[in-house]
């Protein structure tokens, strides 16, 4: 009653193949027991290729399918093993924002606007991310962000106001103001 | 003419005669595709036969819900999910394939928050469920993004 066939593919950077495989594969195993998923690792193309178990009974979840890729898929945007399992939750989702379209070819100009987005020391990231729970990741061209829908939705518009050259106060007011409404649904 | 036991679906009237005999009466599968479309606004599951060109069951998840706030919330897709699950079990359909699909191109290319619950909700059905698919159209290249040069303003 298993599905044999299904399998997805995640396509990670090269350098990140060790941090998700980790020491002895230590990362790999985590991934494929919480989720109940065998990964196949090309070690020379960075591709990955994710399995149900074979050996599964019926009651398999084939949530877990888009969940381990997407666990992949953030290790492969720069984040930490251990933030790319809360992937694992339901409710978690993980978002990618593409710089390409706003920096173009320009180099300096994508460093700029990353710039922006980490702030001195780390500030502007560290503010996004504890105000609107969620975890941020700049990379070479992708701004990744994982945490519930409404809040990625909120640091995800948070990121773009910055992109498009908001300054950083108006973009924290902002931010505040989620938080306010957010604290307010809790209530309920 | 072979004798039906259970209701005909679509499905089944496309099958030659030798093919239904061969398989026999009793544990014949009988294939549909499950398609998830999952935005952040709203949820769209549309089951269809094999061939996928004839419609057997849609709901949307603004169906079961009153605020459009909800329309792409867990509980709508469930709900979604579960009656097109009930409709295409009543016209015969035991196996599906699922495909999902966020809007893509342009747009968004993860899929809403929908779309584990509906995949949950199908799998919960009783139905046998052969492959899973993500098909969001995914741009080699593509046109710019709508909104202008100074962005979306709110």
């Amino acid at each position: 009653m298993s599905t044999p066939q299904t399998r997805f593919i995640a396509r990670i950077p090269l350098e990140r193949l060790p941090v998700l495989i980790g020491s002895g594969g230590s990362v790999k195993k985590e991934i494929e027991e919480r989720l109940n998923v065998s990964l196949k690792v090309d070690s020379g193309e960075g591709i990955v290729e994710i399995t149900p178990r074979s050996d599964t009974s019926k009651s398999w979840d084939p949530v877990n399918l888009f969940k381990a890729r997407d666990v992949v898929e953030a290790i492969g945007l720069g984040f930490s093993p251990e933030r790319a399992l809360t992937l694992a939750q339901d409710e978690m989702v993980l978002s990618v924002i593409d710089l390409s379209p706003y920096t173009g070819k320009d180099k300096e100009d994508n460093t700029r606007i990353k710039a922006r987005i980490i702030g001195t020391g780390g500030k502007t990231r560290r503010i996004i991310e504890e105000t609107a729970h969620v975890y941020v990741s700049v990379g070479h061209n992708t701004v990744a962000i994982i945490g519930s829908t409404g809040d990625v939705e909120a640091a995800r518009e948070a990121v773009e106001m910055l992109i498009n050259g908001a300054p950083h106060s108006s973009v924290y007011k902002f931010l505040d103001g989620y938080a306010q409404k957010r604290k307010f649904k809790r209530m309920y | 003419m072979v004798k039906t036991k259970i209701l005909t679906p679509l499905y089944s009237l496309r099958m030659s005669e030798s093919q239904k005999s061969q398989e026999g009466e009793q544990r014949r599968e009988v294939w549909g595709i499950i398609h998830i479309y999952s935005s952040y606004n709203n949820i769209v599951v549309h089951a269809t036969d094999i061939t996928g060109a004839e419609t057997l069951a849609v709901a949307s998840g603004g169906m079961f819900v009153e605020s459009g706030r909800l329309e792409s919330s867990p509980y709508a897709a469930t709900r979604a999910a579960n009656y097109v699950m009930e409709a295409i079990k009543q016209k015969g359909i035991n196996a599906v394939h699922i495909r999902v699909r966020a809007p893509g191109g342009v747009k968004s290319k993860t899929p809403g928050p929908g779309t584990q619950a509906a995949i949950r909700a199908i799998a919960r059905s009783g139905v046998m469920i052969g492959r899973i698919e993500d098909v969001t159209p995914l741009p080699h290249d593509s046109v710019r993004r709508k909104g202008g040069r100074r962005g979306r303003r709110v």
